[in-house]
């Protein structure tokens, strides 16, 4: 194990902080990711919908399996459609 | 762990050093007849003289009785030295084991040899060991499977670059190039206002590449930026394309190998690199500085990575730029300027001053905008062919600044908004005055580069220079 | 999750309770905080009408995580 020294003004926790969130949702692009473990994808239609009632735009993704991380093409593809993500369903 | 002898006598000895060898037939005679106990630093088979030597090749023993010198003989009482010499020396040695007629067929005494426990690097593994470093920053764990480049990135450390891995004993050798104690604050860096110890300025210093003897200069150049006079908050959260650019003058620059010279500006010095680059992370890291946060320049410019260099003092003459603004010659300093960029001053056929003057001052005038003025300070870097040419008339520093003022005089109805069908500029009200390019003392030369080519270079300014911005600060370089 | 915050995209994960400790231990070994809604488990034996109720009853605590 590697101990290093922070560098920093150790203002913030040692945890990497969060990404700071925008103050709203309009006219950004939401994108919906299926982690694929069983019945995620009931869960995140729904929320898919009700996204699309308020108005704001999603996009639905899938993992080709939830064993692994998803592949870098994914990757990729979803960070450069769109602003925020919400994944799931984890258990 | 082993347990440091209650009573009794104590050696501390190598292989590796004829003085210990010699005193081999004494260690023998003091084991058998006093129960000396040997730690070896090196050799656990050293001395053979001593049936029994206890391995002290981790040097744990030797770090806790604070051996400098071998070989060592220590006696203990009630777990307490209280009496100790080191080298070989007859009286000495009798009077601490308590025994007369030791060494007989020794000389009177011989010197020792350097302990292993305080070679450079070993004294900082055992400092890190025993927890003795003093060093207060929060350490950081990065998991085993953790790569520590992407940690690093990860924690948003980086310039983009990669870093070198602050560990415990790199920040221990790096606070080796300074006699400053590594709690002194140097001054709060802005944003957030973070007090900058020489430690933390040390870990960037390790990020950023330098080595230990860099470190003065980097604390001078911290030093520098934190004068309120060089207003570095204002400097980073500008929408403007500047950061500090650091010129070193004085024994220094040799001292660490800087180029004053071929490529100055550009890559491939390690001193150069590292020591400009030491400054931007404790901008970023210390003070929170970062683009698009509090940092919030339009463009910026690729001076923001790393924008240092040694100015060319020999055959110069003129007096270096320290020297200029009040210190003596030879002294060792930094001078830091709100800068940025390199714009390029071709003159390969003038012979005349006020010909190259010439040339130099029309290239001022179009800095950041042909109808802005006054616009900002500037840093001149003369290129040594240029400098021959004063040099042959006989300029002084004085007189070259003289001259470019003048040259900098700018009709005001050529700046007033419109003129030239340029929408920027001034007010009309300019019409029929005298607006000069640069306020006075906005101008600094300095004299760098390769010894061929009639090439030098306008670093442009902040827009806020002067009493109410930034105004170029000096330090000097102490150990 | 940690991917995609790596690349500039704020994320909210959506797991059941039975991920508590699992997301602590992964967080912890990971240096992160990310950001979690939890929802009752199972979710395997839901029908989808259950399952869409749960989806309307977590929706609000889900967008106030990708927000500031």
């Amino acid at each position: 194990m590697t101990i290093l020294l922070d560098p920093t003004s150790e203002q913030s926790p040692t945890l990497r902080p969060r990404l700071e969130r925008p103050e709203r949702l309009d006219g950004l692009t939401i994108g919906i990711l299926d982690i694929a473990k069983a019945r995620g994808d009931v869960f995140l239609k729904r929320l898919g919908e009700r996204l699309g009632e308020r108005g704001i735009a999603f996009k639905h993704y899938a993992k080709p399996t939830n064993t692994r991380p998803a592949p870098l093409p994914l990757q990729q593809q979803i960070a450069t459609e769109v602003n925020l993500v919400i994944e799931g369903l984890s258990d | 762990m082993s347990v440091a002898p209650q009573d009794g006598l104590i050696a501390v000895v190598k292989r590796d050093c004829p003085t210990c060898e010699l005193t081999a037939p004494v260690l023998g005679e003091l084991a058998a007849r006093t129960g000396l106990q040997v730690y070896t630093q090196d050799d656990p088979d050293f001395p053979e003289t001593v049936p029994t030597r206890i391995d002290d090749t981790g040097l744990d023993m030797s770090h806790r009785l604070k051996i400098e010198v071998v070989p060592t003989l220590i006696r203990m009482a009630e777990g307490r030295e209280i009496d100790r010499t080191y080298g070989w020396d007859r009286g000495e040695w009798e009077r601490v084991a308590g025994i007369a007629g030791l060494g007989a067929d020794l000389p009177e005494s011989r010197p020792g040899c350097g302990a292993k426990n305080i070679e450079p690097g070993v004294i900082e593994r055992l400092k890190i060991r025993f927890n003795e470093t003093g060093l207060k920053s929060r350490r950081i764990a990065i998991g085993e499977d953790e790569d520590d480049q992407e940690a690093m990135y990860e924690r948003g450390w980086s310039d983009g670059l990669p870093l070198v891995p602050p560990t415990e004993e790199r920040v221990l050798k790096m606070l080796d190039g300074t006699a400053r104690d590594p709690q002194e604050v140097i001054g709060l860096v802005p944003p957030i206002l973070a007090p900058a110890t020489v430690e933390k300025i040390a870990i960037n210093a390790v990020m950023a590449g330098c080595k230990p003897e860099y470190l003065p200069a980097v604390l001078a150049a911290v030093e520098a930026v934190l004068d309120e006079k060089f207003a570095m908050h204002g400097v980073l959260a500008t929408t403007m394309f500047v950061g500090p650019v650091v010129i070193v003058n004085g024994t220094i620059r040799r001292r660490i190998g800087m180029n004053a010279k071929g490529n100055a500006l550009g890559q491939g010095n390690r001193a150069n690199a590292a020591i400009g680059r030491a400054l931007q992370l404790v901008i970023r890291n210390i003070g929170g500085g970062r683009p698009q946060e509090v940092d919030r320049a339009t463009l910026g410019n690729p001076g923001k990575y790393t924008y240092c260099f040694a100015e060319d003092e020999e055959g110069s003459c003129w007096e270096p730029l320290s020297v200029e603004r009040g210190l003596t010659p030879g002294q060792s300093a930094v001078t830091v300027f709100a800068g940025f960029g390199l714009q390029g001053v071709v003159d390969q056929k003038s012979r005349e001053p006020e010909s190259l003057c010439r040339s130099f001052a029309e290239s001022l005038k179009v800095m950041f905008n042909v109808k802005s003025a006054p616009s900002a300070d500037a840093l001149i870097v003369i290129c040594p062919e240029h400098e021959r040419t004063f040099r042959n008339a006989g300029w002084s520093k004085a007189r070259v600044y003289e001259e470019l003022y003048k040259l900098c005089e700018i009709p005001g109805e050529d700046l007033v908004a419109g003129a030239k069908g340029i929408a920027e500029g001034g007010p009309a009200s300019r019409a029929g005055t005298m607006v000069n390019k640069f306020r006075p003392g906005g101008l600094m030369i300095v004299r760098a580069g390769g010894g061929a080519g009639m090439f030098s270079g306008i670093i442009g300014g902040w827009s806020s220079s002067g009493p109410r911005g930034s105004t170029p600060i000096t330090k000097e370089v102490r150990n | 999750m940690a991917n995609l915050e790596a690349r500039g995209i704020p994320t909210v994960g959506v797991a059941t309770t039975e991920f508590i400790q699992g997301a602590e231990a992964q967080a912890k070994a990971l240096g992160t905080d990310p950001a979690l809604v939890f929802i009752p488990h199972p979710v395997q034996d839901r029908t989808d009408d259950e399952l869409r109720a749960l989806a309307d009853e977590h929706f609000d605590a889900i967008i106030k995580l990708l927000l500031k």
